[in-house]
């Protein structure tokens, strides 16, 4: 021990996912995916400001009472109306804030799912490992869109949670594998041997020892099935199975289209365009970003033994 | 210290370990490698004892089996004389708060992700062993004993802020952090450089004395072996080939592969070709694996027709002394580290 060198005690997934972070904060596209993930996140924050201003301003609810139909941005709407007199700039700022909830929760619930199936799967091995991955792979075939359609259709509008949950049921089988083959190499490693040799079970070998070393990976995965999850919400609203209680960018979407304003009110149609390709753009940044930070760490702790 | 007697506290029957080697995979047939062959020996209660074979004899293969890391394909190992080759569930997690390993390379054997508390205080909260508090000071302590002093500078770190010899002391305590009855040390110290090599040894001398620890002593040089252990087995590709009290087996070696090994020693002083033994072949005759002694291939005093078709029995060649060899009676050479030339670990 150098006296001149502190010892910090952090974890060392802490660490890792500093280093991680630093790595990444060099690649441009990193720094403008986050920097406009950030505009988003201040967007969906700022969500609440409006209605309190003034209630006409509440994105649902609040209607205009001088304004009938969809007029063009003003000193008192900055983005417009909608056809019944509703402001579209705290719409689409209400609309950041499902975007977020909507991609997040559901990203969230099958990196949740898909690392906790890889982890059995690759840990206990054989019968266990073939009958997830057979599952995974029925899963990971199915087209997300046209199954939440046909469930849809079936049971009629859905709730935004449920358009969540199915999301996620669907969308855990690719996390599954990267993190099932991890847990295949760090099974083999010998700190698992001496926790078996210290009598602990496979629960506590499973929780204790491999997840806290695939949860860097796991988090870091999440980026990307929260653009798949956004992307689906919007697809589903935009075609009215979409949940009517909330506004969401698929939403305005489909009332612009609904109500015949398509090619008259682009004040209307291009702010929830161009936040759906701005917010997934900025996730797809990001997970390119993050792939260059995964693979040579991936490597190096391989090598750096 | 070397007493011919003394209550046996774990031993190998007729031991067995098979492995399929990789081959399967590309469609061939899976080999089997014979990791361990027909083991049999005792173990006594509170001795060290030495395991000594080049890479690939089947030492770790051994330990394993012990620790329950892997399953004997035949034969009984047995604990105070209770057959424990195939305990399950909770029987087996019992036998597991008496039964530790040392394993081989420091930077595998810990966790990345746990601090040191975390990693030496596992086996007690696996083992219900006391409440948070006691278990922080069987931590503290167990830290003292294997010399990481003060144990306060060392509970919050993680692995990768530690030397090498300082995670086998954590390694160390972690096994010893439940008083076992019993631990492997599997090559605890190859990874590491001499000095610190010599400082594990001590620790390891010291907590089998303090606590009464009976120690299997896995290595692949017969000097450290010498060093700590009372008594030595040597063995050759899963082959039992000599057994006895260490000193005697290393200054009267009486089988051709002891003494290839003791041939293999670095040594220091003025060492001539006289003191070698020179029983190790330079080129491999053919041998077949199934019949004949297992060194056959190797032996420089082979007999090309007894020793090719005959297994040599485990013979007694005197008191608690056996040979696997036929001409164990005859070897008069006996060589020791004389005045003018030593052995180096
Ligand atoms: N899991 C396994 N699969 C296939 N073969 C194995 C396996 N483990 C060990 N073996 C084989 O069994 C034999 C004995 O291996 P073991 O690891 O016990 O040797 P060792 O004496 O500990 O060697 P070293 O000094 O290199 O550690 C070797 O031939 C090895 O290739
Ligand atoms: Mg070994």
């Amino acid at each position: 021990m150098k006296g001149d060198k502190e010892i910090r005690h952090r974890p060392h997934w802490f660490e890792q996912f500093l280093e991680g972070w630093s790595v990444f904060w060099q690649n441009p596209l990193g720094k403008i995916g986050v920097t406009l993930l950030g505009i988003f996140a201040l967007m969906a924050f700022s969500s609440f400001i409006p209605p309190l201003v003034n209630p006409m301003y509440h994105p649902m609810t609040g209607v205009d009472p001088e304004i009938y139909s969809s007029v063009g941005p003003s000193a008192r709407h900055w983005l417009g109306t909608d056809f019944m007199g509703r402001d579209i700039f705290s719409q689409l700022l209400a609309g950041a804030r499902i975007a977020f909830m909507v991609g997040v929760s559901a990203a969230f619930m099958s990196i949740f799912l898909g690392t906790a199936f890889g982890m059995i799967a690759g840990y206990m091995g054989g019968f266990v490992d073939t009958l997830l991955m057979r599952l995974a792979d029925v899963i990971m075939v199915l087209p997300t869109l046209l199954v939440v359609l046909i469930l849809a259709s079936l049971f009629g509008q859905l709730n935004i949670w449920t358009i969540v949950l199915i999301i996620a049921l669907f969308r855990w089988p690719g996390v599954s594998r990267v993190i099932r083959s991890q847990a295949l190499t760090l099974k083999q490693r010998p700190f698992i041997e001496a926790a078996r040799v210290a009598g602990a079970s496979h629960i506590r070998i499973i929780f204790r020892h491999i997840m806290p070393n695939v949860l860097p990976l796991a988090f870091l995965y999440m980026t990307f099935r929260v653009t798949a999850a956004i992307i689906i919400e919007a697809a589903l609203a935009f075609l009215g199975f979409g949940d009517p209680g909330t506004v969401s960018w698929g939403m305005m979407l489909q009332w612009v289209w609904k109500t015949g304003h398509m090619f008259k009110a682009l004040y209307w149609l291009l702010p929830p365009g161009i936040c759906i390709s701005l917010i997934t753009l900025s996730f797809y940044m990001i997970g390119r970003a993050m792939d260059e930070v995964l693979d040579p760490r991936l490597r190096r702790e391989e090598t750096a033994r | 210290m070397k007493e011919e007697t003394g209550t046996s506290f774990l031993s190998f029957d007729g031991v067995s370990k098979f492995y399929l080697s990789r081959g399967r995979m590309l469609g061939g047939s899976g080999r089997q490698v014979v990791a361990l062959n027909r083991l049999t020996l005792d173990i006594r209660k509170g001795e060290i004892f030495g395991l000594v074979g080049e890479s690939g004899s089947g030492k770790t293969t051994a330990g394993r089996l012990i620790v329950r890391l892997e399953e004997a394909d035949r034969g009984i190992i047995s604990v105070e004389g209770q057959d424990v080759t195939h305990l399950k569930g909770k029987r087996l997690k019992d036998f597991r708060k008496r039964v530790q390993m040392i394993f081989q390379d420091p930077y595998q054997s810990l966790n990345p992700q746990l601090s040191v508390l975390d990693t030496v205080s596992e086996p007690l909260l696996i083992h219900r062993v006391g409440d948070r508090l006691s278990r922080a000071e069987m931590v503290m302590n167990a830290l003292q004993s294997v010399g990481l002093s003060p144990p306060g500078d060392f509970v919050h770190r993680f692995p990768h802020q530690m030397s090498g010899g300082q995670r086998q002391r954590v390694a160390i305590a972690r096994a010893m952090v439940l008083r076992p009855d019993f631990v492997v040390a599997d090559e605890p110290t190859s990874m590491l450089d001499a000095s610190i090599s010599a400082q594990i040894f001590n620790i390891l001398l010291e907590m089998q004395k303090s606590l009464g620890i009976t120690l299997l002593f896995i290595t692949h040089s017969l000097a450290a072996a010498r060093y700590l252990c009372d008594r030595i087995a040597v063995i050759y590709r899963g082959n039992l080939m000599e057994l006895g009290p260490a000193d005697d087996v290393i200054q009267r070696s009486r089988h051709p592969y002891t003494r290839a090994l003791i041939d293999a020693l670095p040594k220091f002083g003025q060492c001539g070709e006289t003191e070698r033994f020179n029983t190790f072949l330079k080129a491999e005759r053919e041998s077949s694996s199934t019949v004949g002694c297992a060194f056959f291939g190797r032996c420089s005093i082979a007999n090309r027709i007894l020793c090719s078709q005959e297994v040599p029995p485990f013979k007694t060649v005197s008191p608690g002394r056996r040979v696997a060899c036929f001409f164990a009676e005859e070897q008069g050479k006996n060589l020791t580290a004389s005045k003018t030339c030593h052995y180096g670990i």
